[in-house]
C-alpha cells in the first residue's frame, strides 16, 4: 500500500472514532457540531416531552447542548422564531442527525424536532409540538 | 452641491488589477462616510437606450435546497464563525490588515480558542488572506440572565481609527482602533460599549458609552467627526414606539474613552410628551400633537446612515419590517438643534428639554422629509447613492445636459419562516433628488420561484442593503442580502431599469440552525441558510454573513457582474 494512502486512511479512520457525529466525510468539519458535547442518547432524547420538559431537565437528559441560538433581533420577528433554541447531535442508522429544542418564554420546550442532515426534497421534518401549541398555527 | 473627490478606480481596470491594488485602495475608500466626507463620482458607462432589452444572460435556476448556488460570483474563501449566527459584518482595513467584526446574534457556542463555550458576542477574524481566514477573538457578549439568553448577543459592530477621529493628539486617540458595539439585544439592562482593538487580537474593553437600556440596535459612527448615532431605548427616557422600542442617542465619541451626550432623537409621535391616545397622523390631521406615519406611536428606527459633513444629511428608516417611514433630516441641525446659537444648525427656539424631552418642534428642526411607506412593509434599510447618471437621461431633456439623479435603496425585512402570515418583503430604489418629495422608481425583487423558496424553510424575503462604500462598484451594483435566497445583487447603472447580475445562495452545513414553522396545525423543520448582512472591504471582496450559523463567505464578482463596475472599453 502506498504510504500516503496508509497514513491518510489511518488519520481518516482516526477522525471518525474521535468525533462519530462529525462530518468526517465531508472536508473541513464544522467547529461547533465537531465538538463532542451535545451528543444525544436516543433513549434519553424519547423522555424529553413538549410541554412539559424545562431547561434544566433536558439539560439532566441529554447534557450540555453543543450550541444555544436565540434570534432575539428588535423584538419584531412572527411568534416562535426568538424562542431559544438548544442544539443537540446524533447519529442513528440513516445517517447523521440534528437535535432542535425550543424553549418558550416559560423555559419549557415546546417543540423537539430531529432532523436528518440529509432530508430528501428539502421539505422540512415534522416535529413534535406542547400539546396546545398547534392552535397558535397559522392557518392557510 | 457636494465637493466630490474623483476616486481612482472610476478610472476603471479589472477586478483582478482592482484587487492586486489593494493598497491604493486602502487609502481611498477610508474617506467615505463613515470614515470620512468625501462621495464617489459616478460615471456613465451604460448606452443611451439603457438597460432595457440588452443581451443579457438569463439568470439560472438556484440548485437544490441542500447545494451552494452561484451566478456571477467565485467562492474566495470561509470562515465558520464558531457556528455563531451573524447579525452584522464590518471589514476594516486596520494599517494594512484587513479585520473582519461579526456582531453575532445571542446564545453561546465553544470558542476552540479558549476551550470555553461563551456567550455570543463579537468575532473578530483576520480576512487579509481570504483564502485562509484566521479567527482572532472573540469577545463575548452578555451572560445569560436566569438562564436565558432573551437579552444576550451584540449584533452591532462599528469601528473608527484614533488617527481618523477629531483631536487625536489630545485626546490620545492616536494609532489605537476602536469598537463600538451593541452589548444586549432587548432586556433589562443593555447598553453601548467601547473595545481597544488595536491589537484585535487582544481587545480591551474602554467605557461603556451608555447603559441601562432596554434596547439596543444598528449604529453608526462618524470616524472624521466622532458623533455616533446610537440605536437605543429604554423604559425611563419614556419615548414611545410601536413594535422595536428604539430611537437615537446622538453622541460625541471624539474621545471614545469620554463619551458626550448630545441629544435623543426620534419620529414625530415618539417623543415623551406625545399624546399617544389622541393624536391623529400628521399626513390627514397635521397639528402640533400628531404623529408621523401610519401607526401611533410609529415603529422604532433600525439603523441611521449619515452622509457625513459634505452632505449633511442622515437617513432614517423606521418601523423595520411594518409601518415604515423613511425621514431625511439635516445633519447639522440634528446635531446641534438643541443648542440655541453657536455653529451652523444651531436653533434659536429650541426649547429647555431639547434633548431629552424635545417638542414636536424640536424634532421637526432637522427634519427634511418623510414618506410613508406601505404599511405591510417597513423601514431596515435606507442607503443613499448621490448623483448616479441616468443613460436615458443623457441628452434631450431639459437643458440637454447630461442628467443625473440621487436615490435612496430602502429595504424592508422579512421575518416570517416559509413566507406565511406575511406579504413579501422587497427593496426599493427611490429618487431623492428633489429630497423633500421622495419617489420610488424601481422595486429590487427576487421572485419565490424558481428555487421554492417559500417551502425551502427560514425567512425568505430582503433584509439588509449593502452599506459600504466601495468606490468601482458605487452607483453600478447594489447588494441586498434576501436570507434563503442569499445574497443578491443588481446592477444599477440604469436605476430605472435594474437588473438581476449575481446572487450566491450558501449551502447548509451541519452549523446550520433549523428554522421551523407551524402551518395548518403542522410544525415543519428546514435545514436552510439565511444571508443577513452583505457587505465589502475596501478591496471589493464581498462577505456573506449567515444569520443561521453557517459563517462567512467571501466572494468575488465574475463575468458580466464584473462587467458592470468596469467602464465599456473593458
Amino acid at each position: 500500500m502506498n504510504i500516503k494512502w496508509f497514513v491518510f486512511g489511518t488519520a481518516f479512520v482516526l477522525c471518525c472514532f474521535a468525533a462519530p457525529v462529525a462530518y468526517c466525510g465531508d472536508g473541513a468539519a464544522p467547529s461547533g457540531a465537531a465538538s463532542a458535547a451535545g451528543m444525544v442518547s436516543e433513549r434519553k432524547l424519547a423522555q424529553v416531552m413538549p410541554g412539559k420538559s424545562t431547561k434544566s431537565q433536558v439539560q439532566s437528559l441529554l447534557g450540555t447542548p453543543w450550541r444555544i441560538v436565540q434570534f432575539n433581533d428588535c423584538g419584531k420577528a412572527m411568534p416562535g422564531q426568538e424562542d431559544e433554541t438548544w442544539d443537540y447531535r446524533g447519529k442513528d442508522s440513516h445517517g447523521t442527525y440534528r437535535v432542535h429544542i425550543e424553549f418558550d418564554d416559560a423555559g419549557v420546550a415546546h417543540l423537539v424536532a430531529k432532523i436528518p442532515d440529509n432530508v430528501r426534497g428539502g421539505k422540512g421534518t415534522t416535529a413534535k409540538m406542547a400539546p396546545l401549541e398547534s392552535m397558535k398555527s397559522m392557518q392557510m | 452641491m457636494f465637493s466630490l473627490h474623483l476616486p481612482p478606480f472610476t478610472q476603471g481596470v479589472g477586478l483582478s488589477v482592482v484587487l492586486a491594488l489593494g493598497l491604493v485602495a486602502q487609502s481611498s475608500a477610508q474617506v467615505y462616510p463613515p470614515y470620512g466626507p468625501d462621495i464617489p463620482v459616478i460615471t456613465n458607462t451604460e448606452p443611451q437606450s439603457g438597460a432595457l432589452n440588452q443581451d443579457r444572460e438569463k439568470e439560472p435556476a438556484p440548485n437544490p435546497w441542500n447545494e451552494e448556488s452561484i451566478w456571477n460570483m467565485r467562492v474566495e474563501g470561509y470562515n465558520d464563525n464558531q457556528a455563531r449566527p451573524i447579525y452584522q459584518p464590518l471589514i476594516v482595513n486596520q494599517n494594512g490588515r484587513e479585520i473582519l467584526y461579526a456582531g453575532n446574534l445571542a446564545g453561546t457556542a465553544l470558542n476552540p480558542l479558549t476551550g470555553v463555550q461563551e456567550s455570543n458576542g463579537t468575532s473578530i477574524i483576520d480576512v487579509t488572506d481570504v483564502k485562509k481566514p484566521k479567527f482572532l477573538y472573540h469577545i463575548p457578549g452578555p451572560a445569560p440572565i436566569a438562564g436565558s439568553y432573551a437579552a444576550a448577543g451584540a449584533q452591532m459592530a462599528r469601528v473608527c481609527g484614533g488617527n481618523t477621529l477629531p483631536n487625536a493628539a489630545a485626546n490620545g486617540t492616536a494609532g489605537h482602533w476602536y469598537l463600538l458595539r451593541a452589548f444586549g439585544n432587548a432586556g433589562p439592562d443593555e447598553s453601548h460599549q467601547i473595545w481597544d482593538v488595536t491589537d484585535p487580537a487582544a481587545p480591551k474593553f474602554v467605557v461603556t458609552v451608555i447603559s441601562g437600556l432596554s434596547n439596543t440596535h444598528k449604529s453608526w459612527w462618524e470616524c472624521d467627526t466622532g458623533i455616533a448615532y446610537l440605536v437605543a431605548g429604554s423604559k425611563s427616557d419614556h419615548w414611545q414606539q410601536s413594535g422595536s422600542t428604539q430611537h437615537l442617542y446622538i453622541y460625541d465619541l471624539s474621545n471614545p474613552a469620554k463619551p458626550v451626550y448630545i441629544r435623543q432623537f426620534g419620529l414625530v409621535g415618539q417623543q415623551p410628551s406625545a399624546p399617544v391616545a389622541t393624536a391623529q397622523p400628521c399626513a390627514t390631521a397635521p397639528s402640533d400633537t400628531c404623529y408621523e406615519g401610519t401607526t401611533n406611536p410609529p415603529g422604532g428606527v433600525h439603523g441611521p446612515i449619515s452622509m457625513g459633513t459634505t452632505v449633511n444629511r442622515v437617513y432614517l428608516p423606521y418601523g423595520v419590517s411594518s409601518e415604515g417611514v423613511i425621514q431625511t433630516v439635516n445633519r447639522a441641525n440634528l446635531i446641534y438643534g438643541c443648542l440655541r446659537s453657536g455653529p451652523a444648525g444651531a436653533n434659536p427656539n429650541a426649547s429647555k428639554d431639547c434633548a431629552g424631552n424635545p417638542t414636536q418642534a424640536d424634532l421637526l428642526w432637522p427634519q427634511v422629509s418623510w414618506i410613508t411607506m406601505n404599511p405591510e412593509n417597513g423601514g431596515h434599510s435606507s442607503m443613499p447613492i448621490f448623483n448616479v447618471p441616468i443613460p436615458e437621461e443623457q441628452t434631450n431633456y431639459l437643458n440637454g445636459a447630461p442628467q443625473s439623479k440621487s436615490l435612496l435603496f430602502v429595504s424592508s425585512e422579512a421575518t416570517a419562516n416559509n413566507c406565511y402570515g406575511q406579504a413579501p418583503h422587497e427593496a426599493w430604489i427611490l429618487d431623492i433628488t428633489s429630497e423633500t418629495t421622495p419617489w420610488p422608481i424601481a422595486t429590487l425583487n427576487v421572485p419565490q420561484f424558481p428555487g421554492d423558496f417559500c417551502g425551502k424553510g427560514a425567512r425568505f424575503g430582503a433584509h439588509a442593503v449593502t452599506e459600504a462604500i466601495y468606490p468601482p462598484y458605487y452607483g453600478k451594483i447594489i447588494s441586498v442580502s434576501w436570507f434563503n435566497a442569499g445574497v443578491r445583487i443588481w446592477d444599477i447603472r440604469d436605476p430605472k431599469n435594474p437588473k438581476p447580475i449575481a446572487y450566491y445562495i450558501q449551502a447548509p452545513t451541519a452549523n446550520t440552525e433549523s428554522s421551523c414553522s407551524t402551518i395548518n396545525g403542522v410544525t415543519n423543520c428546514f435545514n436552510a441558510t439565511m444571508n443577513d448582512y452583505v457587505e465589502y472591504d475596501d478591496r471589493g471582496y464581498i462577505y456573506a454573513a449567515d444569520r443561521a450559523g453557517t459563517g462567512v463567505t467571501i466572494l468575488s464578482l465574475t463575468r458580466e457582474a464584473l462587467n458592470a463596475i468596469l467602464p465599456p472599453s473593458e
